[in-house]
């Protein structure tokens, strides 16, 4: 990384990310093992600090390195004024992120597991068509800066992205997980086996009925509810001040219920690792705690806007400048085991999914989503599926009061952490 | 570079192989608020080799280095044979071509200093946040790019092509107390530094429509007659129907290929769609696909009866049809699918006034902020929406979000207006992992019964 040093005397800051990875996939497309692809990248990013402007500039090609230092220069010249400070060797806490048995990994083994998944969900519904994509990778990242960073992090991201698609007539059934790992765990089939029970449930369909009514959301389908409040927790929409959270630290938002932490120091999750793309130590941050807003997650530019210290939630690809960004996100079990939650409800709604989230006005905390896929409940029982029902409100308002926090929670979307959660008064739109 | 291309191509044992090669030199210009965020070039070389064995399967290999072009082409083959296709790929047979396309830009922008484009962004963001004092953030993006792309297969195809994008989005984002309203306007091209100059108005229109959005209220939840304006029909066209007619969601599946079967009748006799990646100066126009297929007009609905659907050469083969120059694909990083190109809805007859007079209660929805669909559900947010009262536009309404059934809603479209044009905003076209692809939309204004329009 010699550009440290032929940049050294031209800017007052300098860092120097260099990223290399190797991926590779196996995919299985409508149940069979079609594809066999490696992705080989290596690229480096640039930024300087050159008389207190940002410059950046990235690259693939090695052999544009020139061009690379003049336009990294060139940047700086126009760039942006934030007195952002790159910071120097900090230590970090050891986070496990690296198991050199992904990388091991025998292609005829991820043919194995994709198959076993594929023969699984194939048993619960033989007219489904079932699509696998596994990955595992290898990806080392290397980070210098002119303050005496020197960071160097391997990690070893494992994932298993996986879907059913069954098409009867008109009606069509999507279904879709992804788990997500840096630590080689064989219990692979949980979130498969998940999977199987809802492409049981879904195979009756229910009439819906459009009211007011206890609603339980799934920990996939509670994304709907935290998505905005990501959103609104990111600190780049809290320094523009667009964030209806912004300067609210210490109010109760939300009901004493929920607790949200966002923490990449986790061992094995598929997002962890010791630093951010920034050379920021990573850190757990609770951001509501009770329902008290206590936190927003930061780089370090966010951090310098604000005047308070970069969170370690700096993240950047190769070809983009860092932004604020969560990791792994987790809201805390409650109190009530699932299955009391669902014999209390004499008539409501189990929502697992829903179709275009993160439409429609998300920032201000809005949500309106038509369900893909959710269910009647029915004096404690789920019946079976609903079609052509949306669900709307703004968590601002529908989360100052849970109903119930389950005891169980589960991981979704690869490294996001969540429990049931019941509300009690929700407006259900059903066509028809 | 064809020499080395041949001769990596010759080493190759697979049934079929092809090399994609890209130089891409990216320029963009940011502003947030008042401030400019990033000025910046990028540079992202690098190439794909991709190949089957009928025995095996899809071997690929991706890669930034590209001077081991022959081990590259040997990784691909062992990749092709640690996979095992039940059914044999086949490739529909093309023409093979040797072509080379170069563009004249009008005015190049990889002759414009950075400072230029920098002025000219900032100009823009000045207007919207000097529009009114609610506005409280802006986002102000211009962005250029220029790529080169060799594509060279063992049929003995060898096509050259230099692709230009310019593109401008301006946003605005307008505050009352608790109250944050977004709007957002863009234009993307494949032409030069020239159509990112005069946009004063579309900077303006997106900051007076997030302040005339504070104003608004949420729409009230139910059934109405509504009438979409040309670029959410686009947009519904592209996301609700347009997927559906991509072969690779069918080819394999039994049930989606009897919902998508040729002469089902989708809607009325005056609706009519198309897809053309051959329409010179659209964002989805190409001579050629990612595969060496010559892209054409395909129609997809004809009088109401679907009539085609697009096509890679393998799902061509597969169902046996004719490749449509369909196959596409964001970069070299990855393999070409079945992608849209420029899709659209056909002009009908009826005029803006004769589609809105009859109407009582409706809604008049414009543009669309997200779409999402699966299989036949579909879920849009537009942009910015009026209610219709006694036959005319009324007051302003947001949250309109417009969800619904593809099948019973194609059937519900009663008309089709005369007034069609082309979308061609920013950003483009998500599947597969691949985004954004470049598509343009073209629809003209269409009236549609008995939409479920989600309130808040």
């Amino acid at each position: 990384m010699e550009i440290l040093e032929q940049l050294q005397g031209q800017a007052e800051q300098i860092e120097v990310l260099q990223l290399q990875s190797e991926v590779t996939t196996i995919r299985f497309e409508s149940n069979v093992l079609k594809t066999n692809q490696v992705e080989e990248t290596s690229g480096l990013a640039v930024r300087v600090v050159k008389a207190g402007r940002l410059g950046f500039a990235a690259s693939s090609d090695a052999s544009a390195t020139e061009k690379l230092i003049a336009n990294v220069l060139e940047s700086a010249a126009y760039g942006d004024q934030t007195p952002l400070v790159f910071p120097g060797a900090l230590p970090a806490p050891a986070v496990d992120c690296y198991d050199a048995r992904i990388p091991e990994l025998p292609i005829a083994r991820l043919v194995e597991i994709g198959q076993e998944i594929v023969a699984y969900l194939r048993a619960v519904d033989p007219e489904g068509l079932v699509d696998v994509d596994l990955r595992r990778a290898v990806q080392q990242t290397a980070l210098r800066n002119q303050a005496g960073a020197e960071i160097a992090v391997t990690r070893s991201p494992f994932s298993i992205d996986f879907g059913v698609n069954r098409v009867k007539g008109d009606d069509v059934l999507m279904l879709y997980d992804a788990l997500g790992t840096t630590l080689w765990d064989e219990d692979y089939m949980t979130p498969v086996r998940r999977m199987g029970k809802h492409l049981r449930l879904a195979q009756t369909i229910v009439p819906a009925r459009s009211g007011r009514m206890p609603v339980i959301f799934s920990p996939f389908g509670g994304l709907m509810l935290t998505y905005p409040l990501m959103v609104a927790l990111n600190g780049k929409q809290v320094v523009k001040g667009i964030s209806p959270l912004a300067g609210r630290i210490g109010e109760q938002i939300f009901d004493t219920k929920l607790t949200f932490v966002d923490d990449a120091t986790l061992p094995g999750r598929y997002n962890s690792a010791p630093y951010d793309d920034e050379g920021v130590p990573h850190r757990r941050n609770v951001l509501v705690e009770q329902g008290v807003l206590r936190g927003f997650l930061y780089d370090l530019k966010t951090a310098a806007q604000a005047g308070v210290e970069s969170t370690g939630n700096g993240e950047r690809g190769l070809f983009s400048l860092p932004s604020p960004s969560g990791s792994t996100m987790c809201l805390s079990a409650g109190e009530t085991p699932l299955a009391e939650m669902l014999a209390g409800i004499k008539e409501g709604l189990w929502v697992e999914s829903m179709l275009g989230l993160g439409q429609g006005n998300i920032i201000s905390g809005a949500f309106s989503n038509p369900l893909a896929v959710a269910y009647r409940i029915e004096n404690g029982q789920i019946l079976g599926r609903v079609k052509d029902v949306s669900l709307a409100g703004n968590i601002y308002d529908v989360l100052r009061h849970v109903a119930a926090v389950s005891q169980e929670t589960e991981w979704v979307y690869r490294a996001l952490n969540q429990p049931y959660l019941m509300l009690d008064d929700m407006n259900v739109v059903a066509k028809g | 570079m064809h020499d080395k291309l041949s001769a990596a191509l010759g080493l190759s044992k697979a049934d079929y192989t092809e090399i994609r090669l890209e130089e891409r030199d990216t320029t963009t210009v940011s502003f947030r608020g008042r401030e400019l965020e990033n000025a910046s070039s990028v540079i992202d070389a690098g190439g794909i080799v991709r190949c089957f064995r009928r025995d095996g399967g899809w071997g690929i290999v991706t890669f930034n280095s590209r001077d081991q072009l022959a081990e590259k082409v040997a990784q691909a083959y062992e990749c092709a044979g640690n996979v095992k296709s039940e059914t044999p790929i086949e490739l529909a047979p093309i023409p093979v071509v040797q072509d080379q396309i170069t563009v004249t830009l009008e005015q190049d922008f990889r002759r414009v200093s950075l400072a230029e484009k920098k002025a000219l962004i900032e100009s823009y963001n000045a207007l919207m946040l000097g529009y009114s004092e609610q506005i409280v953030d802006t986002v102000s993006v211009y962005n250029d790019s220029f790529k080169h792309v060799t594509f060279a297969n063992s049929e003995g195809t060898r096509i050259e092509e230099e692709r230009p994008m310019v593109a401008v989005l301006c946003a605005a984002i307008a505050r009352d107390g608790n109250d944050v309203q977004q709007a957002h306007e863009s234009l993307s091209l494949p032409a030069g530094f020239e159509i990112a100059q005069n946009l004063e108005t579309l900077a303006q229109t997106s900051a007076r429509r997030a302040v005339e959005l504070l104003s608004a209220k949420s729409v009230v939840g139910g059934q109405y007659p509504v009438i979409i304006n040309p670029q959410l029909a686009g947009v519904f066209i592209h996301e609700a129907f347009g997927h559906l007619s991509e072969a690779d969601f069918i080819y394999e599946n039994p049930a989606a290929r009897e919902m998508m079967v040729l002469g089902r009748r989708f809607g009325q006799d005056f609706l009519n769609v198309f897809e053309d990646g051959a329409t010179p100066g659209l964002r989805g126009t190409h001579k050629y696909d990612d595969e060496g297929t010559p892209t054409r007009r395909n129609d997809l609905i004809r009088n109401g009866i679907l009539v085609g659907r697009l096509h890679s050469r393998e799902t061509a083969a597969r169902m046996g049809e004719q490749p449509t120059g369909n196959a596409r694909a964001i970069s070299y990083r990855f393999p070409p699918i079945v992608r849209m190109t420029n899709t659209a809805i056909a002009p009908g007859e009826s005029s803006f006034a004769e589609m809105i007079k009859d109407i009582e209660l409706g809604i008049y929805a414009c543009d669309a902020y997200g779409g999402n669909t699966e299989l036949e559900a579909f879920s849009f947010s537009s942009g910015y929406a009026y209610m219709i009262r006694h036959g005319e536009l009324a007051e302003m309404v947001k949250d309109v979000i417009l969800a619904g059934n593809l099948f019973a809603t194609l059937q519900n479209i009663d008309a089709i207006g005369n007034d069609f044009v082309w979308t061609q905003t920013g950003g483009g076209c998500g599947k597969g992992g691949q985004m954004p692809l470049p598509v343009a939309m073209g629809a003209p204004h269409v009236r549609i019964q008995n939409v479920v329009i989600g309130g808040a």
